[in-house]
């Protein structure tokens, strides 16, 4: 019996198999229309069809000429699997890309913690294993200094290739893919952190009166500064306000493991504590990380203090179990309905669509991140008290995007293959669908008045209304923000983010003051700017940040 | 004579060159990593319009007919090795985080080492006499030491797991207090290889002669009396192997912490070869690095000595 069943289940299997193979070779990934147009589709599992002009994909595709025949394409990327994260589009893009250029497209994925150790070790030998790879903007030092990355600007003026442009994007995020001036990265992703808040908690009139009450002032939804924010927070912490579960819930939730992508939480909340806004960029203004004449670290400033001790008191109206937490950890903990804030990417806003993982959709609203009563002058070395703060928006993150290697034996064709999924109707789609990582930021994923796409085409997508209008809202803000968190860029980035991780992690578990913790982090800092090299490291940031004398 | 000599070193060969590839070469170029500066850059040094070909070697043309071409650029990787007049081993001892990794690593040693022997001799003695299911106990007893330490970090992320993990009703901070931390690796590592000291000491106790048992009997009734005269007698230079090899390997502690706790939170549970493993592979400071692992060769290299010393004293 158990044979026959044996038998019977690798029939059906056999079966299933066969018709996968035929239905997957029936598939017609390029379709050349009459009217000048051509269609662009992916397997059925990734419901992605798209028309463009013809002219958009370039001169090199054309019907019944494949420009890249036996050419091989190697992209290392994060995995997250083939309908996962920034490695999903890959996938989707595979057989639309092969059909249209005659190429063979190979994606070797590693974890997202082992990527960069990967990357240099190919870089550093020279073996030339991948023509291109996925990386994050923090990579951009090392690759610029040692020349590993190949400038696409020639690229991108030619006709030949798939057509996109860097002016869809604000300078905030046009600044993650260029280094002085120079284009190297291709348009993909674009990352940023919001707060996201349960706007049905927050809106309650019973909540609204309770709160009032207590702090003597209505509670503002969403919250304008981080001050009100720690208020709320610090108000619904401990109560079983959502009724999901007979437990109490949270305030805020953060993810904050050590080794993760922790300190980027430190980094978005702490901008507006530390940072000196101002019109220009100087010495004084606008600058984050170091002087940006001797590249003495700024990182204990009295502002990066203050907003790391307000951190282990937003921690407090949370679980003290987040100091061990990953993104997946937070964000599901978000989505259980059991914390009224979080502050992340825009792939939370994404997942709470997701009703097999969120209990929450339709009450997910975004807003730009609070800013703080008082900022530090780094000029006048004193506090300034403000009613009013402005917006500082962020690019935390990677904005992970494709770059082409130096030792490619095929940049051509790696460079056709990134840009097809650069152009603007396979961008806005991926903007629009938010499994795929792939976070809006270029004007034609903005609804007016910020850019030019169309609300429904989020609503086919599966988004809430109540949801994709704050989200869509509060990202066009961060990335326009009048002031913008300088982002690290320089050989040794990773080195010098994990030193500052380890400490704000012994700071989030008490085994460090904040002081204590960020001074350690500024000596560390010192130690690896003398190693580098001091001069070497002045120039690149001056550069990476736009500094000029 | 002298054919059968070298058909004798010819048959040496392949074990020699296993030896010199294998563990000879690395060693050296580690070391020779350790004592210098590498830096890569890459230089263009020319360009040159080609043609495009296909797979026979024919110029392919564009969609309009005109030949297509392309620019290559010859680009050339330059590498230098700087003397470093042993920077990456004084380095090694200013570096704080090499300091609380190594006091780390000694505190999960001592602390697991010891607990494992102590709980694998009491466990061995009490298995070592007739109980029902004794068989089925031992097997179930010993699985920890076949599970892979990847896998177990990941299992023990869930079991301390502290919102809705099953020991959630303990209320501690399993993974996010620094000192329930370091306890959390620790019984992690004593839950897998206290069976490892079990099974060795189970199997010495059988191996000790009954009448040697009986004769210590006869002069005493009391089990520590039994214990001190006969059992830890036969049982120390087991004991001492046990304890060298858990040693040696507890030293190497990694898996455990990537999965479990990435040497957090802050670096509480950051093991020495951990940090060796972020420098050179997840910072790309293999200099450093080598530096780091020849640093803990040297002080493996003492404890071995100082455990075989003791073991031939034993034995003398």
């Amino acid at each position: 019996m158990s044979v026959r069943m044996a038998a019977g289940a690798a029939a059906l299997f056999a079966t299933t198999a066969l018709c996968g193979v035929a239905f997957a070779q029936g598939v017609e990934y390029v379709t050349w229309n009459d009217d000048g147009t051509v269609t662009l589709r992916a397997d059925p599992e990734y419901k992605f069809e798209i028309t463009v002009p013809r002219e958009r994909l370039g001169t090199l595709f054309a019907p019944d000429y494949k420009p890249f025949e036996g050419e091989t394409v190697t992209v290392l990327t994060l995995d997250s699997g083939p309908m996962g994260g920034i490695s999903g589009p890959l996938h989707m893009f595979r057989p639309i890309w092969e059909e249209l250029s005659g190429g063979t497209l190979e994606i070797a994925l590693t974890p997202i913690t082992d990527l960069y150790a990967k990357m240099m070790l190919d870089l550093n030998q020279g073996t030339g294993l991948y023509d291109a790879i996925i990386v994050g903007a923090f990579f951009y030092g090392d690759l610029v200094a040692n020349g590993y990355m190949i400038p696409i600007d020639d690229y991108m003026a030619s006709d030949e290739y798939p057509q996109w442009s860097y002016d869809v994007m604000p300078d905030s995020l046009r600044n993650l893919y260029t280094w002085g001036g120079v284009g190297y990265g291709v348009l993909n992703d674009a990352d940023g952190q919001v707060l996201y808040y349960r706007s049905d908690v927050l809106n309650d009139p019973e909540h609204q009166a309770g709160f009032e009450a207590e702090y003597g002032y209505p509670m503002p939804v969403p919250p304008r500064t981080w001050q009100q924010l720690l208020d709320i927070a610090t108000y619904f912490n401990g109560k079983n306000w959502d009724h999901h579960d007979d437990e109490p819930d949270s305030g805020m939730v953060l993810h904050l493991k050590v080794g993760e992508q922790g300190h980027y939480h430190f980094q978005s909340l702490s901008a507006s504590f530390a940072m000196t806004p101002g019109p220009e960029l100087d010495r004084y203004h606008n600058v984050y990380w170091f002087d940006p004449e001797d590249m003495t670290p700024l990182i204990n400033s009295p502002g990066h203090v203050a907003a790391l001790e307000f951190l282990q008191q937003l921690h407090a109206t949370g679980p003290a179990a987040q100091v061990g937490w990953s993104l997946g950890e937070a964000w599901d903990y978000f989505l259980r309905g059991k914390s009224v804030f979080v502050f992340s990417w825009g792939d939370v806003g994404a997942l709470c669509q997701d009703e097999s993982r969120s209990v929450i959709r339709g009450n997910c609203a975004a807003a730009v991140l609070p800013s703080s009563e008082r900022y530090w002058d780094h000029e006048n070395k004193t506090w300034i008290e403000t009613d009013e703060p402005g917006f500082v928006g962020n690019t935390t993150g990677g904005s992970w995007h494709g770059i082409i290697s130096a030792f490619s034996d095929a940049p051509e064709a790696t460079y056709s293959f990134l840009s097809l999924m650069a152009i603007e109707e396979s961008s806005a789609w991926l903007g629009t669908y938010g499994w795929n990582g792939v976070d809006p930021g270029y004007s034609y994923q903005f609804v007016p008045p910020y850019g030019t796409a169309d609300l429904q085409a989020y609503l086919d997508a599966g988004w809430h209304e109540n949801d994709i209008t704050t989200y869509l809202e509060a990202y066009a803000q961060n990335y326009n923000a009048p002031t913008i968190l300088t982002y690290l860029r320089i050989q040794g980035a990773p080195e010098y983010w994990d030193i500052m991780d380890k400490n704000l992690s012994a700071a989030m578990s008490g085994e460090k003051t904040a002081q204590e913790a960020l001074d350690d982090t500024a000596a560390a800092w010192e130690e690896i700017t003398d190693r580098l090299g001091r001069e070497q490291q002045l120039e690149a940031y001056q550069t990476a940040i736009g500094y000029k004398h | 004579m002298r054919w059968s000599g070298k058909v004798g070193s010819l048959f040496l060969l392949p074990a020699v060159i296993w030896v010199l590839v294998f563990t000879i070469f690395p060693l050296g170029y580690s070391l020779y990593l350790s004592l210098h500066n590498v830096t890569s850059k890459v230089e263009v040094v020319g360009r040159e319009e080609v043609p495009v070909l296909d797979a026979d070697g024919n110029p392919v043309l564009k969609p309009n007919g005109e030949p297509r071409t392309r620019t290559e650029v010859i680009r050339e990787l330059n590498r230098t090795f700087t003397w470093n007049d042993f920077a990456n081993y004084g380095r090694a001892f200013r570096d704080g985080q090499v300091r609380d990794a190594a006091v780390f690593t000694g505190i999960f040693v001592v602390a697991g080492v010891v607990i494992e022997i102590v709980l694998g001799l009491v466990l061995a003695y009490l298995f070592n006499r007739p109980i029902i299911g004794r068989g089925l106990m031992r097997s179930i007893m010993i699985l920890p030491i076949f599970a892979t330490p990847i896998a177990i970090g990941y299992l023990f992320f869930t079991v301390f797991y502290e919102e809705g993990g099953p020991l959630q009703w303990t209320g501690l901070p399993w993974l996010s207090d620094p000192t329930m931390a370091k306890i959390s690796v620790i019984l992690v590592d004593i839950w897998q290889w206290t069976p490892f000291c079990f099974l060795v000491f189970l199997a010495a106790l059988q191996g000790i002669p009954d009448e040697q048992i009986e004769s210590a009997r006869l002069d005493s009734n009391s089990n520590w009396d039994l214990w001190k005269t006969v059992i830890l007698p036969a049982l120390k230079p087991i004991i001492i192997i046990v304890g060298l090899l858990r040693l040696a390997e507890a030293l190497k502690l990694f898996d455990i912490i990537a999965t479990l706790t990435k040497g957090g939170p802050g670096t509480a549970t950051q093991s020495y070869t951990y940090y060796a493993y972020t420098a050179g592979f997840k910072l790309q400071d293999y200099g450093y690095a080598s530096a780091l692992a020849f640093l803990l060769l040297i002080v493996v290299m003492v404890i071995v000595t100082f455990f075989f010393r003791f073991l031939r004293r034993t034995y003398e």
